[in-house]
C-alpha cells in the first residue's frame, strides 16, 4: 500500500494534544461523556483527519498544448474538435469522461434551425427570443443559434449522436479520428496568468497521487455551470469551477442573480432518473423554433404564498401576483405540467397542449399527458432541485467578443461556462441551450487555435507551481478541521429555503451572506480530505461558497424583479436603472467587486481596453 | 441507498470512469469494482446505463444525512 500514510508520530502529537485539553476540560466542568477509557477519562471523541493518501507522494507532472479544453460536455467537444482542424495541438482534460458529465449525458433535446424551410423567420426568432427575456439576452448569441446550429446537429448526427441514449460513444468518434489526446477524471483547481495572459492551468488526477500542470498558449473553459449539489438533477458534480478558477485570476464573472427554477418530486427527490421519469434512457431528439418564458421561479412563489409541497399545473392560478411574464408568454397550466410561471393567466399559445415544461431540457415527446420529462413533473413538487445554477448560458464568464473569449486575454469560455446571455434570464428556447453548447465550443476552438499561433509559449514560473502544489494538497494536511461534505450541508441549509434563493429580500440575503461569508473566511480554509475524493469535494465545496457569495451579493445589488431574479421587497422592473449585467471580478484588495454592463453598448467598453 | 450492489462485475471500470461524481471505485486485487462513496451518489444511473454486463443496482431512496452543528 504505496498510499498509506504512517500516521503514527501524527498521532501521537494529536493524541497527547487532546488528552491535556480533555484534562482541563475534566478540571473545571467534570467528566466528558462518552470519553474514551472510562467515564470521566480520556479525550472527547473528536474525529482527526487521518488520510489514507500521502500528500507527500503526490508526483508532479508537466504537459503541453496550444489549446487546453478543460471539460468535456458537448462544448468541449466542439471545442476540442474545431481547434484541432484549425491547426492546434489540443489536449482536453475532464473531470469525468467523454460524454459522461455535467449536464451534457442528460441533454436530450437539441436545437436546430432550418434556414432552408423555417418555421418561425429569423427576425422573429430573436424579436420573440428579446421579448421574453425582458432584454436580459445578448441577441449576438441568440442569432448564432440561428446560423450554425445546423451544421453542429449535422456533425452530432454523422458521429451517431442521435443513436444512443449514452453519448461518450459517438463523442469518441472525433477524437479519436484525430488522435486528440483526453485527459480524464482530473480536477482542475487553477489557472495560470503570467505577464497579464493564461499561460496554462493544474489539477490533481482522482485514480493516482499525481498534481498535473498543463502550460498552454491558450485555454478554453468548457466546464459548465454549477449548483450546491442539490438533490434531484444530475448536476452534483458541477460547482463552478472553471468559473471560480477563472474569477481567482481576475476574470470578469456575470449572471449570478438568476435562477433555475426546477423543482424535484416529492417522493424521492434525491434521485435524479426517477424525477426525470426514465427519460434518462432515450435517446436525443432535435428541437424547432418556439420560445417560451419558463423555468423562472413561478413556482417557488406559489409555494412561498401557498406552502408546499405544490401540484403542478392548474391550482397554481388561484395565486396572485409574483414573477411577471411578458403578456404573449403568459398561459395557462397545460395538463400534466406548466411551470407555475402563470400565474397571470393567458390562453395557451397556438392552442398547444404540449407541456412546455415537460420538454424543458429535453425532447418534445409529443406525449403530453404522459408523466414524461424533467423533474417537477407529475405529482407533487418541492423546490430547489437545480438550486445554484442560474438559467443556462446567463451565468459565468463574461464575453468580450462573440467567440467567447474573456477578459483574460488567451482565455475563452464557452457553453454554460460562458455568461453569453443566449436566452437571457429566462429559459426561452427547448433545445437551446444543447446547440448553444455546441456552437459556442467550435467557434471557440477556432478562435483559441488561431491565436495560439500568434503567440509563444510563456513557461509557468516554478514558484507558481510550487504554491499551487501546497494549495491543492492543503486539506490533506490538515490534522483537525471540517469535512467537505457538513460544511457543504451547511451551506445548502442556509442557501436553498426558497426564501433566500428564489423569493428573494434584503433581510434575509444579507442573514444568508454572514453564513456564507463565515464558511469561506473559517471554514473553508479549513476544510480537510483523507483521500483524493474528499479532497476533490473540499475544492468543490470552495468553488460553491465564492458562488454562494456571488449570488447573495448581486441579487442584493439588483434592486427590481424581472425574468427569474425576483425580489418581494422590488417586485416590479426597473427600466430606468436595471436595463443592465451585473458584472463581477476580484479586485486588488481580494474583495468582490460589482459593476454594471449597459445592454446598449456591444462588444463592452471594456473589451476596447 | 442509491446505488447499492455490484454484482456480476467483470471489472473493465466503465463504470468508475462514468459516475460523474466519483461514488465507485475500482479494487485491483479482486478485479471488480466497489461502492465506497454511496453518500455521493446522485442516483442518475449512468454506471448502470453504461455496465456491459448489467450488474448495478441502484434505488430510488437516498437517506440524507441529517444537519449537525459540527462533524
Amino acid at each position: 500500500m504505496a498510499d498509506k500514510l504512517n500516521v503514527s508520530r501524527r498521532t501521537f502529537i494529536g493524541v497527547g494534544a487532546a488528552a491535556v485539553g480533555a484534562t482541563a476540560i475534566a478540571a473545571n466542568m467534570g467528566p466528558p461523556p462518552g470519553g474514551q477509557g472510562g467515564p470521566g477519562m480520556g479525550p472527547p471523541p473528536m474525529a482527526k483527519n487521518e488520510p489514507v493518501v500521502d500528500p507527500e507522494s503526490f508526483e508532479s507532472n508537466s504537459f503541453e498544448a496550444d489549446v487546453l479544453v478543460i471539460g468535456s460536455g458537448i462544448a468541449g467537444l466542439f471545442a476540442a474538435v474545431k481547434a484541432h482542424d484549425a491547426g492546434a495541438k489540443v489536449v482536453m482534460v475532464s473531470k469525468g469522461r467523454l460524454g459522461s458529465s455535467g449536464l451534457t449525458p442528460f441533454g436530450k433535446g437539441i436545437f436546430v434551425y432550418d434556414k432552408n424551410n423555417p418555421t418561425m423567420s429569423e427576425e422573429d426568432f430573436i424579436s420573440k427570443l428579446s421579448t421574453s427575456a425582458i432584454g436580459t439576452n445578448n441577441p449576438v448569441f441568440g442569432q448564432q443559434l440561428l446560423d450554425h446550429s445546423a451544421d453542429r446537429v449535422a456533425e452530432l448526427r454523422e458521429w451517431g449522436f442521435f443513436d444512443s441514449p449514452l453519448c461518450n460513444e459517438s463523442f469518441s468518434v472525433p477524437i479519436k479520428e484525430r488522435k486528440i489526446p483526453v485527459m480524464e477524471r482530473i480536477m482542475m483547481t487553477h489557472l495560470h496568468k503570467e505577464q497579464g495572459r493564461v499561460v496554462g492551468a493544474s489539477g490533481f488526477s482522482m485514480d493516482r497521487n499525481e498534481i498535473l500542470n498543463f502550460s498552454a498558449k491558450t485555454v478554453i473553459l468548457c466546464t459548465g455551470s454549477g449548483g450546491f449539489k442539490p438533490n434531484g438533477f444530475p448536476m452534483c458534480d458541477l460547482t463552478h469551477d472553471g468559473t471560480i478558477m477563472a474569477y481567482n485570476i481576475g476574470a470578469k464573472v456575470t449572471g449570478k442573480e438568476w435562477n433555475d427554477g426546477h423543482p424535484g418530486t416529492a417522493e424521492n427527490s434525491a434521485s435524479c432518473y426517477d424525477n426525470w421519469h426514465g427519460q434518462i434512457e432515450e435517446k436525443p431528439g432535435t428541437t424547432g423554433p418556439e420560445i417560451h418564458h419558463d423555468l423562472g421561479v413561478g413556482t417557488n412563489y406559489t409555494a412561498y404564498v401557498k406552502g408546499g409541497p405544490v401540484s403542478m399545473g392548474p391550482g397554481a392560478e388561484d395565486v396572485k401576483g409574483g414573477p411577471w411574464v411578458p403578456e404573449e408568454f403568459q398561459r395557462s397550466g397545460p395538463p400534466g405540467g406548466g411551470d407555475g410561471d402563470n400565474q397571470m393567466m393567458g390562453p395557451p399559445p397556438g392552442g398547444s397542449d404540449q407541456s412546455t415544461f415537460s420538454a424543458i431540457f429535453s425532447k418534445l415527446t409529443g406525449k403530453a399527458s404522459a408523466p414524461n420529462g424533467p423533474p417537477g413533473m407529475g405529482g407533487e413538487s418541492v423546490g430547489g432541485s437545480t438550486a445554484g445554477m442560474a438559467i443556462h448560458k446567463s451565468e459565468g464568464l463574461v464575453p468580450i467578443d462573440e467567440n467567447g473569449l474573456t477578459t483574460i486575454p488567451g482565455l475563452w469560455a464557452s457553453g454554460d461556462a460562458l455568461g453569453s446571455y443566449m436566452a437571457g434570464g429566462i429559459y426561452t428556447q427547448i433545445g437551446g441551450s444543447m446547440a448553444g453548447s455546441a456552437i459556442q465550443g467550435a467557434l471557440a476552438g477556432v478562435a483559441a487555435a488561431e491565436a495560439s499561433k500568434q503567440v509563444d509559449k510563456i513557461a509557468i514560473p516554478a514558484q507558481k507551481l510550487s504554491e499551487t502544489r501546497e494549495e491543492i494538497l492543503a486539506p490533506l494536511k490538515r490534522e483537525t478541521g471540517y469535512k467537505p461534505s457538513w460544511v457543504t450541508q451547511v451551506l445548502q441549509s442556509v442557501m436553498i429555503p426558497n426564501f433566500v434563493l428564489y423569493i428573494k429580500k434584503e433581510r434575509m440575503m444579507n442573514a444568508a451572506l454572514a453564513y456564507v461569508e463565515e464558511l469561506k473566511e473559517h471554514h473553508g480554509p479549513m476544510m480537510m480530505a483523507s483521500d483524493r475524493h474528499h479532497l476533490r469535494l473540499a475544492h468543490e465545496t470552495m468553488n460553491m461558497i465564492i458562488t454562494a457569495e456571488m449570488k447573495m451579493k448581486a441579487s442584493i445589488m439588483r434592486t427590481e424583479s424581472r425574468c427569474s431574479h425576483y425580489r418581494l421587497d422590488y417586485p416590479e422592473i426597473d427600466y430606468e436603472n436595471w436595463n443592465c449585467w451585473i458584472n463581477i471580478e476580484k479586485g486588488d484588495d481580494g474583495e468582490m467587486k460589482f459593476s454594471k454592463q449597459d445592454w446598449s453598448v456591444w462588444p463592452p467598453e471594456f473589451a476596447q481596453a | 441507498m442509491a446505488i447499492n450492489e455490484i454484482a456480476g462485475c467483470i471489472g473493465c471500470e466503465t463504470c468508475v470512469k462514468s459516475c460523474p461524481t466519483d461514488v465507485i471505485q475500482m479494487d485491483y486485487e479482486k478485479k471488480r469494482a466497489y461502492i465506497a462513496y454511496p453518500e455521493d451518489c446522485q442516483i442518475c444511473h449512468l454506471c448502470r446505463l453504461y455496465c456491459p454486463v448489467d450488474a448495478i443496482s441502484i434505488t430510488p431512496e437516498k437517506s440524507i444525512p441529517v444537519i449537525v452543528s459540527w462533524r
